[in-house]
């Protein structure tokens, strides 16, 4: 049986195919993303939107975008649901800090009529009184449910902890918050962030392209005048906080670091040091924490971006005997990587584990399509991703050493846990 | 259409090929004829169990995931009461390492001491991350023993409790895999643009070897009909009181299966079912409601589960649903909302079909049901279904005989 004591040879990554989307500007600064090549009958339309939770009060932004297809004038809002439904369409509406995004997936062939049927909804939702307490209700039903959950309560002090400087972005909604709304807060908002806040479109399907002109015409008069302000230093409070959750057999973990997004030079390098630390399942604190210690289900890490910054965070679920044990563990991981050289074998397989995903990240119409955004958010194009492969096929032991001691610097992470503490 | 092409080896394992020229990456999947429902009912979490031990090394292969890696690829694995899958994705022309991989740990495992020890913590912290520290969590624990008395299906896959996991030893490890783990009880399935011939080759190459074994014998006790109504209450120190009625519907195989999974969304799939329109939308009794089926291999269940607005009392709500579950059975539903629901299913399966990784398992999971092509086979199922079959079904199945419910009283502790 020798032939299974070894492994088989391993083939290099070949070059990979880009496919650029087609660029249409529906102002000089909102533009829309066309993907044509889709094998298939399927059609992704996203709507994205300048109404993040940074915008308005407290509260307002995740109510209006809750509130978007709840009926207008003329139809309810079951009425749209049944429209929509009727077409086959799935609608799917999601909110994050600096944006908000309406998605709608369908087949082609319905693609016009279910844009239309959305299209009207947003643009004449007429916040009616018993939507704005169905919704109340149910959000707050949804905040009791999520209050119980120590993954949430951590999300919510961490968030706090990190984004100290910006009221903004820190901000948690309160249960205090779900007892009532004004409607013309809903409709100033709306018409400010909506109506006249739209800032791009993305189209993922084989449409026919005098429909992409046609809805350019439709949905141009959304178009956000002028640029957007994001938030782009960050200070953090140091240290470690603990929220007491009674009853709970695991504690939630969350620490992290302002940090920097793609257009910083250390980005690129900085994504295989933390790769190697804890951004697979072979990484260290995989290695240690779940596999040799049995302490979690999982534990993880990554660079989450923004318009003009970014965070490094780390994640976990452990028994709550254990959550202090972890913590000690994390910080040797950390420390190991600032005075050991990463041993030349390990680094080899997260290149190639690296370059693997890249492929994959590559891989189908709707996959290119985000590979792309996320490149061109920061005002990049697929040339990025070249350069990508170049890092990683390049870096050394040295620079992951010199990285380590650059940004893992135990004093500087805010660390906050939320469950029973032993 | 999902193009397919099946051979077998002479150990007796199922191959299928699919091939697709528009990817650089390849799958591998591996669908083991083993989940929670194979069990000795005193240690149950076992298929579950065992699945993170597959990733603890194998005879001739200390680790699984590092070589894996170093290929570009990455693995996972889910099991379920009926199946136990395992998949790997990696660039294309590193194949042969995903083969090498799952080969040989179809062969053998390594058993190693620290492997078992460390695993059996994990799925101990999965069971409290997933069931015990979640609000609701262990609803499904409670509900199983309580729609199934003599079926396996009354225990989840993590296990009946902490302790079962607690208690495995190295020996009921070995026996697991003796039993259920050759090639006879496999099904694996390739996808990724290659050659038939390509495929043949290589996969004789690897598996070629495996010796043969009989396939283990499934004999499981039937869950004899249900005759009475069931009710349960648990307290939990949980926001809201929820509910759970579940109803027992046909096996996978049967053409009433389809019948009820669009039955299911008639009733809750979304914003225009009848439950969310009728019960949350303007009788405002629910904060949320929804109606799934479990898709089970055996006879399986049609739940409806929701959770009550303050003030609201179950009995409120019973009577509530029942009534729309009495109007489903009195009068046939229209062709509209039948083509509505027929639409939803449509665009869904389409864009399931897109992902490689998709269309593998579908393929390993339709031929366990007896024919891989049943995939492409699925459409014309739905599309065939007429009013009068909903009605039919929800007859059927929507008596209060052939329910069990379980309510959540919340309660402050």
């Amino acid at each position: 049986m020798s032939l299974r004591n070894t492994a088989p040879a391993i083939h290099p990554l070949q070059k990979i195919q880009f496919v650029e989307p087609h660029i249409f500007d529906i102002t000089p600064t909102v533009k829309l993303y066309w993907m044509q090549p889709v094998p298939d009958e399927t059609t992704r339309i996203e709507f994205h939107f300048d109404a993040g939770t940074i915008r308005g009060n407290r509260k307002i932004a995740g109510f209006v975008n809750s509130l978007l297809l709840s009926g207008t004038a003329d139809k309810t809002s079951t009425q749209i649901n049944q429209e929509l439904d009727g077409l086959g369409a799935y609608l799917d509406q999601e909110i994050a800090q600096e944006l908000a995004i309406v998605s709608l997936y369908c087949l082609k062939e319905n693609v016009e009529k279910a844009v239309a049927i959305l299209v009207n909804a947003i643009q004449e939702v007429a916040f009616h009184e018993h939507e704005i307490s169905d919704m109340l209700r149910e959000k707050k039903q949804q905040f009791l449910v999520s209050s119980e959950k120590v993954s949430v309560l951590v999300r919510r002090a961490f968030q706090k902890q990190l984004f100290s400087n910006s009221e903004n972005y820190n901000r948690q909604l309160e249960l205090s918050d779900l007892e009532d709304v004004s409607v013309l807060d809903l409709k100033r908002f709306h018409k400010e962030f909506y109506l006249q806040g739209l800032r791009k479109v993305i189209v993922v399907g084989d449409v026919e392209p005098a429909y992409i002109d046609r809805l350019i015409d439709t949905v141009g008069a959304w178009s956000k005048p002028g640029i957007c302000e994001f938030e782009k230093d960050f200070i953090n409070i140091p240290g470690r906080l603990h929220i007491e959750k009674k009853d709970a057999v695991q504690t939630a973990i969350r620490m992290g670091i302002p940090l920097f997004n793609k257009t910083h030079e250390d980005f690129l390098d900085f994504q295989i040091l933390q790769t190697i630390f804890g951004d697979y399942f072979g990484s260290r604190l995989m290695s240690n924490i779940r596999e040799d210690k049995g302490y979690t289900y999982g534990i993880g890490c990554g660079v989450a971006e923004s318009n003009n910054a970014g965070y490094f965070i780390i994640a976990t679920e452990v028994g709550k005997d254990v959550a202090d044990a972890t913590l000690t563990e994390i910080k040797n991981e950390m420390d190991l990587l600032k005075v050991e050289l990463v041993p030349q074998e390990e680094l080899d397989l997260v290149k190639n584990y690296l370059l693997g995903q890249i492929l994959k990240s590559a891989d189908g119409p709707n996959a290119m399509m985000d590979l792309y955004m996320a490149a061109h958010l920061h005002g990049k194009d697929f040339e990025y991703y070249n350069d990508a492969i170049q890092h990683i096929q390049n870096i050394s032991q040295e620079r992951i050493l010199a990285l380590a001691n650059k940004y893992l610097n135990w004093d500087k992470f805010t660390i906050v846990t939320a469950g029973t503490k032993v | 259409m999902i193009q397919f092409e099946r051979f077998s080896l002479e150990n007796g394992l199922k191959v299928i090929f699919h091939k697709d020229t528009t990817t650089p990456l390849a799958v591998v999947n591996t669908l083991y004829d083993v989940g929670a429902r194979d069990e000795d009912p005193e240690k149950t979490g076992f298929a579950h169990l065992f699945e993170h031990l597959m990733f603890g090394g194998s005879v001739n292969i200390p680790d699984f995931d590092a070589p894996l890696q170093h290929a570009g690829g990455e693995s996972n694995a889910f099991t379920s009461n009926d199946i136990t899958n395992y998949y790997d994705v990696l660039p294309a022309q590193n194949i042969e390492t995903a083969l090498w991989l799952e080969s040989d740990r179809m062969l053998s495992l390594g058993f190693t001491p620290k492997s078992l020890e460390t695993q059996r913590s994990v799925v101990i912290e999965e069971f409290k991350q997933r069931y015990l520290n979640q609000p609701y969590g262990d609803v499904w624990l409670k509900l199983r023993p309580l729609a199934y008395h003599t079926h396996p299906y009354q225990w989840a896959t993590i296990g009946k409790e902490i302790s079962h996991i607690e208690d495995a030893k190295m020996e009921d490890v070995k026996a697991f895999f003796h039993k259920f783990y050759n090639p006879s009880n496999a099904i694996l399935c390739i996808a990724g643009n290659f050659e038939l011939d390509e495929v043949k080759r290589l996969v004789e190459k690897w598996y070629g070897d495996i010796p043969s074994k009989m396939k283990p014998a499934r004999i499981l006790t039937a869950e004899l009909p249900q005759t009475e109504f069931r009710e349960q209450i648990i307290e939990r120190n949980v926001p809201s009181d929820a509910f759970y009625y579940a109803f027992k519907m046909s096996e996978r195989k049967s053409a009433e299966y389809y019948i009820t999974d669009m039955l299911s969304d008639a009733l809750g799939r979304d914003k225009s079912s009848r439950l969310y329109t009728s019960i949350q939308k303007e009788q405002k009794l629910v904060t949320e409601i929804g109606a799934y089926i479990t898709g089970s291999l055996d006879n399986g269940l049609l739940v409806i589960s929701g959770k009550l607005s303050p003030d609201v009392t179950f009995e409120e709500v019973d009577t509530a649903i029942w009534k729309v579950l009495s109007e489903i059975q009195t009068e046939k539903i229209s062709t509209k909302e039948l083509d509505r629901l027929k639409n939803k299913i449509k665009t869904a399966k389409a864009f399931q079909e897109q992902g490689l990784l998709n269309r593998a398992m579908n393929l390993a999971y339709f031929e366990l049901l007896g024919d891989a092509d049943g995939v492409n086979q699925e459409a014309i199922l739905y599309e065939q279904i007429q009013p009068e079959h909903i009605l039919a079904n929800a007859q059927d199945i929507l008596q209060k005989t052939n329910c069990s419910l379980l309510k959540v009283k919340a309660i402050q502790s």
